[in-house]
């Protein structure tokens, strides 16, 4: 592993409560994908009930795929549905 | 409280969701009719909206304005409102010719007055003519009489209040107790002087043992009652709330509510968690994909906005641990509420007061203004509820009028003060003025589209310059479609959803469609054959919320997770089939999804034709400002300008970008108006309408609406 490779994982709204924090950062590898850090963040905060199957995950602010290999610096968020009032 | 015209009536027992009795109040004449409708109308026209489309179709022409005596207010539930083994029943609908339009305008809002109509023995209620004096309709189908009365008079505070006077009828009227069993609608001062006016739905909240307010809020509903000269209508019911539909089959009722409830339980907490947070949750992730319309939606960040995210109210104004349904029932409880927030600015400042909110929309048109200080956004919902003035409308017309003084279009002179953004000593004194149509609130009483006109004539003469040409820059940035001002979303990177505000029969309000999430962030939506299918899926299954009494939050915020394995995990269909259990078990039909995108075409098409007599209906009236698609100016590409030269090569098929920002710039804008036009073609053609975006005789004609008034309008338009 690439100790200075690292990434960033957002947390908002309710999410931000729960883990009770802004954001934290995750070392990864180059190898790393997008269900690594669900899966990470899951065992760390499972009070986040983040669903593996139905969970949306945001890198950069572009909807990601589960398989989408990752970079130093990226910025993980994971989004509820949102689809208007 | 003086009665002038009062009739005894025999309330009709509700049966299958339905009365099948209109309610209709003549306040010129003082004539009061109960009609029974004929038993095939609910087939055809469903309830609420349809019911008022029906209503105005009918009994209004082309020169109908909103304060002609001849223009309905109508007021309608649905047959599947009013049933507290289902959650979100207290919707129903506002429907009337709109002084921003000028033609139908839709506003939907919860409470109990809806339910209570019903069980009061009535589908509708119907109000025309002008009252010379204000007064008051009451309906009680307790007493089993309907009557006008004067206006009660209490004090100048007390009678100018929207909230103040709607709590003091319903207390008055009941010997001075609060209670479940009455509800009321109200309309306040600023709606005798702003044209964006709203209805307030009033109802005792057992828990907070107070009368709390939501909104019919958009296109001037109350600036039309107030024309009226109606200040309040209250209804009375003590009928039981449960089962009173008296469903054709209870037991289905109650399994099809169990089963929503059980997925509201479940995933609302893991997803929005609205039961918590209310609708301001959404500020945050507007943020953070650029459509919050911050500086009159210019940008859609702003390093300030954290200052308005959920947590912020939560923390320090919403009263916690509070069930907050608008009605009996809902478990998703979204209405949050605050209490003994002490007020310190304006006319009331120093006072203490209950204020229902801020729901997202109240947070947005704050950002709007440039203004990022909660506080405000409390002091402004409570001015705005209390003067009966609708907040989107007033925010984004402030916001307009600050970017016009911002670039020069405008100067003290013209407003008197200082009028920019982030200034909240600016928009206070501008609302206040609004309110009591006082001032430079005079004219931005009038919303933006006519507060286009007069800065261009203004400044046009101020600096002899053309007003067409004056006119087609405030074009840009003016942020209105129809007349109504656009609610709280910028739309700049989701072409579908640019379509969603330009298509919009009443105007742009999001609740007709709302897919900038699916286009923009989800990407489900890649192509333009996708987004003209959601452009017409989308506005008829929300249309038949609309008609049936129902709020679409439980089925559009949460996601059942079991969407997860169709095929179009967007539509939600399996909570969808909850609705469509809960409609047959009601009424004792054996309809299908299919069946309801029909019933719910049929009433979309009348709107349309209603838009064309009025002059809005054509393909004209569905451009949006450049704003609206694209950064309108260079200080706005350049905020993201790296983000769109990539956009540029991406999505907008060029090779080679100019070598100047500002020539990539006025590309952009280029491609963006392009798309929008190959959009209107592609969605035009699916809705079976010309390129013109006029509905063809053929479809008309399918849905049983092709009758003389539509032939002879649809022979003027050449379709």
């Amino acid at each position: 592993m690439n100790e200075n490779m690292i990434l960033i994982i957002e947390f908002l709204g309710m999410q931000r409560t729960l883990a009770g924090a802004d954001s934290i950062e995750m070392p990864v590898t180059a190898r790393s994908r997008v269900d690594n850090v669900l899966e990470y963040v899951r065992n760390k905060y499972p009070q986040l009930k983040l669903d593996k199957d139905t969970a949306l995950v945001v890198v950069n602010q572009q909807l990601a795929s589960r398989d989408q290999v990752l970079k130093a610096d990226d910025i993980i968020s994971f989004l509820p549905f949102i689809s208007g009032g | 409280m003086e009665i002038v015209r009062q009739i005894k009536y025999k309330p009709a027992r509700v049966a299958g969701g339905y009365t099948d009795r209109l309610l209709k109040i003549d306040l010129g004449s003082r004539e009061i009719n109960v009609e029974k409708l004929a038993p095939d109308f609910k087939d055809k026209y469903t309830g609420g909206r349809g019911y008022a489309l029906k209503a105005i179709w009918d009994g209004t022409t082309g020169k109908t304005r909103y304060d002609s005596p001849e223009n309905i207010l109508v007021m309608a539930s649905g047959p599947l409102g009013n049933e507290p083994g289902f959650p979100g029943t207290g919707k129903f609908i506002v429907g009337t010719i709109s002084p921003m339009t000028g033609t139908f305008i839709d506003s939907n809002v919860g409470g109990h007055f809806g339910p209570l109509l019903k069980l009061a023995g009535f589908d509708a209620l119907a109000v025309t003519g002008i009252s010379k004096e204000e007064v008051v309709i009451l309906i009680d189908g307790d007493a089993r009489t309907i009557a006008i009365a004067e206006a009660p008079r209490y004090d100048k505070e007390t009678d100018d209040g929207a909230l103040s006077f709607g709590d003091r009828l319903l207390k008055d009227i009941n010997g001075g107790e609060y209670s479940d069993c009455l509800a009321a609608v109200s309309a306040g001062r600023g709606a005798l002087h702003a044209r964006y006016g709203l209805i307030h739905s009033l109802y005792y909240d057992i828990r907070r043992h107070r009368i709390r307010a939501k909104q019919a809020a958009r296109g001037g509903t109350g600036t039309v009652m107030r024309a009226k000269g109606l200040k309040s209508i209250v209804v009375r019911s003590s009928l039981p709330k449960a089962n009173g539909n008296n469903p054709f089959d209870k037991k289905g009722v109650r399994a099809a509510g169990r089963a929503l409830k059980q997925v509201i339980s479940k995933a609302d907490p893991t997803q929005l968690h609205l039961s918590a947070w209310g609708t301001t949750i959404l500020s945050e992730y507007m943020d953070k994909f650029h459509i919050f319309p911050v500086d009159n939606y210019q940008y859609g960040q702003s390093p300030d906005s954290a200052k308005l995210f959920a947590h912020v109210f939560l923390d320090n104004y919403f009263s916690h641990r509070i069930p907050d349904g608008c009605y009996y029932g809902c478990n998703l409880a979204c209405a949050k509420g605050a209490e003994n927030v002490e007020l310190t600015r304006g006319p009331a400042a120093g006072r203490k007061v209950s204020i229902d909110g801020p729901e997202y929309e109240t947070v947005g048109a704050v950002a709007c203004m440039g203004i990022f200080d909660p506080q405000y956004v409390m002091e402004y919902n409570w001015y705005c509820d209390e003067y009966g003035i609708d907040v989107i409308s007033t925010g984004v017309t402030i916001a307009f009028f600050m970017e016009c003084f911002e670039r020069g279009y405008l100067s003290v002179d013209d407003t008197g003060y200082e009028l920019k953004f982030g200034s909240i000593a600016a928009a206070d004194m501008c609302l206040h003025e609004i309110a009591g149509g006082r001032g430079f609130g005079k004219i931005a009483g009038q919303g933006v589209a006519r507060g286009k006109t007069w800065v261009a004539k203004k400044y046009a003469a101020r600096n002899k310059a053309s007003q067409d040409e004056v006119m087609a820059e405030l074009d840009k940035f003016g942020m209105e479609v129809k007349g109504l001002e656009f609610s709280m979303y910028i739309t700049k990177e989701s072409l579908a959803q640019q379509g969603g505000y330009g298509f919009s029969l009443k105007g742009p309000q999001h609740d007709e469609a709302w897919l900038i999430f699916i286009d923009q962030v989800y990407q489900e939506l890649p192509t333009l054959e996708d987004k003209a299918e959601a452009l017409k899926w989308f506005p008829l299954i929300r249309t038949w919320f609309n008609a049936t009494g129902l709020c679409k939050l439980h089925w559009i915020d949460v996601r059942n997770p079991e969407a997860a394995a169709t095929d179009e995990p967007s539509k939600n269909l399996p909570t969808l089939a909850h609705y469509v259990d809960y409609l047959n078990a009601t009424t004792g039909s054996k309809k299908g999804l299919q069946d309801i995108l029909d019933d719910s075409e049929r009433l979309y098409i009348l709107q349309k034709l209603i838009n064309l007599r009025q002059g809005r209906g054509t393909r004209l009236h569905d451009q949006i400002p450049l704003r609206a698609m694209a950064p309108a100016f260079f200080n706005e590409y350049q905020s993201r300008a790296e983000y769109y030269d990539l956009w540029l090569g991406q999505n907008g098929g060029v090779r080679k970008l100019p070598a100047s920002p500002k020539q990539r710039h006025k590309l952009l804008i280029e491609r963006r108006k392009r798309d929008y036009q190959q959009l209107c073609d592609v969605v035009y053609e699916k809705k079976g309408f010309t390129p013109k975006g006029i509905p063809g005789r053929e479809i008309v004609a399918r849905f049983g609406l092709l009758d003389e008034k539509a032939r002879r309008l649809l022979d003027e338009m050449g379709a």
